[in-house]
């Protein structure tokens, strides 16, 4: 730990020389992937992760940070129920600092059924969700900025959960326990001796290829589990559901707030650190790379987030982003909505007569930790081993003292370094030890995932003012030459770019064309040496004289 | 609207933000302590962070609720309205000092130190007695306060005859508390300015407006009186009568901070609002439509003119420079400063004074440098303070007109 | 006209207080008429580097602009040079090297320099503060890029390999290498353009400066800093800080907002305005033309409490375009403009104003009003909306500026050319 608390995560950018040997071997780095990993680790099982990206930017990164309390699924999926207020009291006991305790309320707006209000708490009392009725005047004085013409208000223990600090987190605990994290290595194949799956070959960031030699290769890709279990040669059938998502610049509320009626599109707001998401849809898509999302769906979202906050469509959105759910079914795919949102442990063995390989999937972000022991589990059943799962009971790094995470938390610590220290990203208060500290335990830091690190850029400015700051530090300090640099740049403003396109308009239109003014204007960043960008002003000259 | 919905009106101007710092280029304060992090900072940017719990940023303290900020913005953030509030804020969950209860209350100085002028007077100017408020009280030992007249501006205008200005423009004269008490004369001469244009003035019952209590952070306080005020200004309001106002400060409060930052909202206030004038404003009006009496009199002085902050606040440029060009052979200095550092109560303060100081070094050095004959300024407290900083006399434009009128 | 009282209406309301109104409003001043300009805040000015970029990428790098106009503006027709012509954009640029008088400009619309960004590309601009110009890498020596570590905004590694490289690529290497000053007498550790600015105005910290960079710089480098170097003192600062290092010395545009060049260009036309007896409301923002019997009578401006007519008889609409809301899209992707309703020449509601690509044309961008030869805002048959107003700077539809480092250019002239077809007609 000398080099600061993350330093024993081992984030090996060079090629093993020889191939790596484990007992347990996770594919993906999502919050399963993760959670297996740390509950293997803390089983005493030597571990490895592999991780195509960064962690949590396939589905995990992309959701929308609400911790349920279950009572979403009270009426319509009574086990999903259960299991999230199971593990929302969990989560609250393990990973306090990753969670902000905003409770949750179901409103009836004026498009919802009028007796869906009644089957909820009769469905939330089954299940064991807590649910208390309150008046109208006492939502909305909590709310001020609710549909006035809600009639029915019931509250729940929902709360918001900050996927990447808990993923990150369980990686670090892992890495604690001895699992070895490796984001940036891509499986390209599956290894197999016979009908025994031995592990899988990836290539990392340096394009070199890793061997990794496993007894029990656990498949936690989450909605890629179909395309990774074929690399085996099994077959496992995932319905990617796409689900959309936009993020306003700033709370509109400070409880996360759900219609009061079956679950439908748009039809959650959700207050996560400094902005409210508003949420989501659900289509079947052929692609679980394929988040793209249409102006359809964004007009959608407005109309839905207008009716549980009037004036939401007049609001500024920074961003928006499509995240795939992994919706396993065993039969042909119908709605999406209603695919059950239970996870299953399929042993390939039974299923496909090929051992040494499981697959974790379906599921949910909020039950992730119990996905994780189920399939930690089956392992132990592989391997013929019995080992107790405790990470139920022992908290996350940062969450021993169980506080929840405060929205105020960063200004307070601003507040402390005000003449001692420079903050970089102004708009999320990122201080320039934050973003060092984070840069010192990563061997080629892009800034999009310094960005999902330290939420560098997330605020209105979407990364402005702080990423020629951010750039300029990763080079000064030897993290990137000059040429990565300026590359990670251009990057960033490419991925940005398709980040918010599809709606600019008024405040944040004014704010893209500022951003666009410092680095295409004043810095003429279009014409850097050296790099090829998909497409840039020709920087031949015209004429000559 | 109601008060919560406007007050979302100002807190939603924060998606305005480009975070483009113009306003922080502009802040008088973060220029010169670093100790203020700077109105893009505690506004637009902290207030993102803030509404959920407790209130975590003292350095928003700092911030002199000048309101160059806003005035700066060129997207619309309400950046010093957001500051007020989050202040006020961290007022009702900190506590506040006597200190600020009592300076925000200038009714209550007023009254109490009225009928006993030379005493307090000798009081406040006592370096001993100085020092002792100092200590217990946190008012700076040399921070500029205004001596009691002794006699009020309501009870000299009580003994006036009713004026038998055949007048048709209606006046209802909005003097404030500093006229009131501390510089009866001003009233006077406002009064004498506008009979000799025609209008027939009036003076409505009317106490505080509550600003100096909203500029710290008492906001409770602050609507209770600005309500006060209101409900006695209003009748004149809808009967047509321009409100006419000598206090900058105070006539922008009716205008907009009592909506804006104090969140009152409601008929009265907004007939009263509506037809609220500084009195150069209402004047240059005259002037523009061709009404106002120029029959002024040479005036050989030259004269420094600082459009006050709170001044600039009314968007509507600096009608006295309009004025002032009037009379002849006065020669006017334009300064280009926006802060004397006063504003109202801040610079009174014990850990604010030297910022003070230093925000108004610019607009002192200006004044010495020009050696006028009067410095001119249109906030009383901004007076004293340019006073306090350059030892020249400093006047209200309307005393330079009512002088080239030849008025007394 | 001059020392006359004031107590008619104004002739002239300029609306916005960027580079375009600035310089109309000190133009129509200095020549006696009434000017009241109107700004909702302080104008984009504030955010600019302050050089005077007429054309730089035409797409490709343009050396001369004068020679290019010509070319560009027949291959360009709704672009706002197709109005201006190059002698007006040659007359602009010399009436504003005469009206800033507190440092000198050097450079002219027959070439352009390439003047290092703050991340080392060398950026085509025909004009610029002499503060600046050394930094012109077509005949520049070897540089030593110096930051301050209390400075986040500027940093000289990556700006002085860039531009090694990229001066390499274009013909003419230029040796540049880092240097970083520590500065522990800076007094605290997070400063802005601004605050750092303030700092270089005393003399004593300048001399600090100047002593490290004694220490660190070779004795044939010229010193590229970022441009802090003072205020209003900027020219004895940076003259001052030559001596003291026995180097040239040359400012690089910091990128990050505000920016201490373009404060100081505001600051300078702000003076010229004043001494000229223009009047500047600052805060008050116009929300649409005072008609009478459809002419254009004055223009309804909402300040505290209300909104009122300010009566006048011509107006400059200088608000800006997309990025400073001179020109508003909505939600629908509907553009308005925003001051007086004019109608707005670009995508309509459900068009793609915006392609998925970074670099793509967007057809959003060159979105904004259509004027006529004398720069008045047209219809869609090409006809004026209303006589008396007439169109300066970013709210004329045509330019992508950031891309053509062509915004100064046409912000000035066409704030020149405004003022002058309201001279003529008032005779």
């Amino acid at each position: 730990m000398e080099e600061g608390r993350h330093a024993n995560i081992r984030l090996d950018a060079v090629a093993a020389t020889a191939p790596i040997e484990c007992e347990v071997l996770v594919i993906g780095g999502g919050s399963t992937g993760v959670g297996v990993a740390r509950d293997a680790a803390m089983r005493g099982l030597s571990t490895v992760l592999v991780e195509r990206g960064d962690l949590a930017t396939g589905t995990t990164g992309r959701f929308h940070g609400l911790l349920h309390s279950g009572g979403r699924y009270a009426v319509k999926d009574p086990q999903a129920a259960r299991e999230c207020i199971a593990e929302n009291i969990v989560l609250r006991r393990i990973a306090a600092d990753c969670i902000e305790d905003t409770g949750g309320l179901f409103v009836t707006t004026p498009i919802d059924d009028p007796g869906y209000a009644d089957r909820f708490v009769a469905g939330c009392t089954d299940t064991g969700v807590p649910v208390e009725e309150i008046g109208v005047a006492e939502a909305l004085r909590r709310e001020p900025r609710l549909n006035r013409r809600i009639t029915r208000a019931l509250v729940v223990p929902d709360a918001t959960i900050d996927a990447w600090k808990t993923v990150w987190t369980c990686a670090r605990s892992a890495a604690e326990y001895g699992a070895r994290i490796l984001p940036y290595h891509e499986v390209t194949a599956v290894t197999r001796a016979g009908d025994q799956v031995t592990g899988v070959v990836a290539r990392n960031q340096g394009g070199e290829t890793v061997e990794i030699r496993a007894q029990v290769t656990v498949n936690a890709s989450g909605a890629w589990a179909g395309l990774l279990a074929a690399m085996a040669g099994c077959r496992v059938q995932i319905s990617p559901g796409k689900g959309i998502m936009l993020a306003t610049n700033h709370r509109l509320v400070q409880t996360v707030v759900n219609r009061c009626d079956m679950p439908a599109d748009g039809d959650i707001l959700v207050p996560v650190r400094t902005v409210s998401v508003i949420g989501t849809t659900d289509t079947l898509v052929s692609d679980p790379d394929d988040w793209a999302v249409t102006r359809a769906e964004i007009d959608q979202m407005l109309q839905a987030g207008e009716n549980l906050v009037p004036g939401f469509a007049g609001s500024r959105v920074l961003r928006l982003w499509g995240g795939v759910r992994p919706l396993f079914q065993d039969h042909a795919p119908q709605e999406s909505r209603d695919v059950t949102r239970a996870h299953a442990v399929l042993d390939h063995r039974a299923r496909d007569g090929v051992a040494g390989l499981l697959t974790i999937t379906g599921g949910k972000f909020c039950t992730f930790r119990l996905m994780a022991q189920d399939a930690v589990d089956a392992v132990c059943a592989v391997l013929g081993t019995t080992r107790p799962c405790r990470t139920a009971d022992e908290p996350l790094p940062d969450s021993e003292d169980r506080h929840y995470y405060v929205l105020g938390s960063r200004l307070a610590g601003r507040e402390r370094t005000l003449l001692d220290e420079q903050v970089i990203c102004e708009c999320e208060l990122v201080r320039r030890g934050r973003l060092t500290d984070e840069m010192a335990r990563r061997p080629a830091p892009s800034l999009d995932d310094l960005r999902r690190a330290v939420r560098l850029g997330m605020g209105p400015c979407q990364g402005g003012f702080c990423m020629y700051r951010a750039a300029g530090i990763l080079h000064q300090t030897k993290h990137l030459s000059a040429a990565e640099a300026d590359r990670a740049l251009l990057a960033f403003l490419e991925e940005r770019w398709k980040g918010y396109y599809p709606l600019l308009h008024g405040d944040q239109l004014r704010q893209a064309w500022l951003d666009d003014w410092i680095f295409q204007g004043v810095l003429d960043a279009g014409h850097l040496p050296l790099r090829a960008p998909a497409r840039r002003p020709d920087t031949e000259t015209a004429q000559s004289t | 609207m109601t008060a919560e919905q406007e007050f979302d009106f100002i807190r939603d101007s924060l998606d305005h933000c480009v975070k483009c710092t113009i306003c922080e280029t502009a802040c008088p304060v973060a220029a010169v302590t670093p100790l203020f992090p700077g109105p893009k900072y505690v506004g637009p940017q902290a207030e993102r962070f803030r509404g959920a719990g407790q209130s975590v940023d003292a350095s928003l303290d700092y911030c002199s609720s000048c309101g160059i900020c806003t005035l700066a913005c060129p997207q619309g953030v309400h950046v010093a309205e957001i500051n007020s509030r989050a202040r006020a804020v961290m007022k009702q969950q900190h506590g506040m000092p006597l200190r600020d209860q009592l300076i925000a209350r200038p009714p209550l100085q007023g009254k109490l130190g009225t009928p006993v002028a030379p005493v307090a007077n000798f009081v406040l100017s006592n370096r001993l007695a100085r020092l002792v408020a100092e200590k217990t009280l946190g008012i700076h030992r040399n921070a500029p306060v205004p001596k009691f007249a002794g006699r009020t501006f309501r009870s000299w205008a009580r003994r006036q005859p009713a004026p038998a200005s055949a007048g048709t423009r209606r006046v209802a004269y909005f003097h404030g508390c500093s006229t009131n008490y501390f510089e009866p004369g001003l009233g006077r001469k406002a009064v004498a300015v506008l009979a000799h244009n025609g209008c027939q003035v009036v003076l409505p019952r009317q106490g505080c407006c509550g600003l100096p209590l909203q500029s710290n952070g008492i906001f409770d306080a602050a609507r209770g009186y600005v309500r006060r005020l209101v409900a006695g200004l209003a009748p004149y309001a809808k009967q047509g009568y321009t409100i006419v106002a000598t206090s900058t400060s105070c006539g922008l409060m009716l205008k907009r901070e009592a909506r804006e930052i104090l969140g009152v909202e409601d008929d009265d206030l907004r007939a009263v609002s509506s037809q609220t004038y500084d009195i150069c404003e209402f004047l240059a009006g005259l002037a523009e439509a061709g009404e106002l009496q120029t029959d002024f009199r040479p005036v050989p002085l030259t004269v420094t003119y600082h459009a006050p902050c709170q001044q600039q606040g009314h968007n509507i440029g600096k009608p006295a420079l309009d004025l002032l060009a009037l009379v002849p052979q006065l020669k006017v200095i334009e300064l280009d400063r926006t802060c004397c550092g006063i504003a109202g109560t801040y610079g009174l303060k014990r850990e604010k004074y030297d910022i003070a100081m230093q925000v108004g070094s610019g607009l002192f050095g200006d004044i010495r440098a020009a050696r006028p004959d009067l410095a001119v300024c249109d906030s009383e407290t901004c007076r004293w303070q340019i006073t306090h900083g350059t030892g020249r006399t400093s006047v209200h434009p309307v005393e330079i007109l009512h002088r080239a009128y030849g008025l007394g | 006209m001059t020392g006359q009282p004031r107590t008619a209406a104004a002739d002239v309301v300029v609306l916005g207080g960027g580079m375009a109104g600035l310089v109309a409003a000190v133009r129509l001043a200095e020549a006696g008429l009434r000017v009241v300009t109107v700004a909702k805040g302080h104008g984009s000015l504030r955010l600019s580097p302050a050089t005077i970029d007429i054309l730089g990428y035409g797409p490709g790098r343009v050396d001369s602009p004068a020679q290019a106009l010509p070319g560009f503006a027949e291959a360009h027709p709704g672009h706002p040079y197709a109005v201006v012509s190059p002698a007006a954009v040659a007359m602009s640029v010399q009436w504003l090297k005469e009206h800033v008088d507190t440092y000198s400009y050097v450079g002219d619309p027959s070439a352009n320099m390439l003047l290092p960004t703050a991340i080392g590309v060398p950026r085509p601009s025909a004009v610029a503060p002499e503060t600046m110009a050394g930094g012109d890498v077509r005949t520049a020596g070897p540089m030593a890029i110096a930051g301050l570590g209390v400075f986040k905004d500027f940093h000289p590694a990556l700006a002085a390999e860039n531009l090694q490289a990229a001066t390499a690529a274009y013909g003419r290497p230029v040796q540049a290498r880092p240097v970083l000053l520590d500065l522990p007498s800076a007094g605290q550790p997070d400063f802005g353009a601004v605050g750092l600015a303030r700092r270089f105005e005393d003399a004593a910290f300048r001399s600090q400066v100047a002593a490290e960079l004694r220490a660190a710089v070779h004795g044939e480098e010229t010193i590229g800093m970022p441009a802090v170097l003072g205020m209003d003192q900027a020219r004895s600062a940076w003259t001052e800080l030559q001596q003291a290092t026995g180097r040239p010395v040359f400012e690089i545009p910091t990128a990050v907002p505000p920016s201490v060049p373009g404060m100081r260009l505001a600051s300078a036309l702000h003076a010229r305005l004043r001494r000229a007896g223009g009047r500047f409301v600052l805060g008050a923002e116009a929300v649409g033309p005072q008609l009478s019997n459809g002419t254009l009578t004055g223009v309804r401006i909402s300040s505290a409490a209300r909104v009122a007519p300010r009566m006048c008889r011509w107006v400059v609409l200088a608000t800006g375009g997309l990025a400073s809301g001179g020109i508003e899209v909505e939600v629908s992707g509907a553009a308005s403009e925003r001051a007086l309703g004019l109608p707005v020449h670009g995508p309509g509601p459900g068009d793609a104003g915006f392609l998925p690509g970074y670099w793509d044309d967007h057809p959003m961008e060159t979105a904004g009003l259509r004027v006529d030869s004398r720069l008045r805002p047209v219809g869609p048959g090409g006809e004026p909306v209303y006589p008396n107003v007439y169109a300066a700077g970013a709210v004329i539809g045509g330019a992508r500026p950031w891309r053509e480092k062509s915004g100064d250019g046409i912000s000035l002239s066409t704030g020149y050319l405004a003022a002058d077809a309201i001279l003529e007609e008032a005779g």
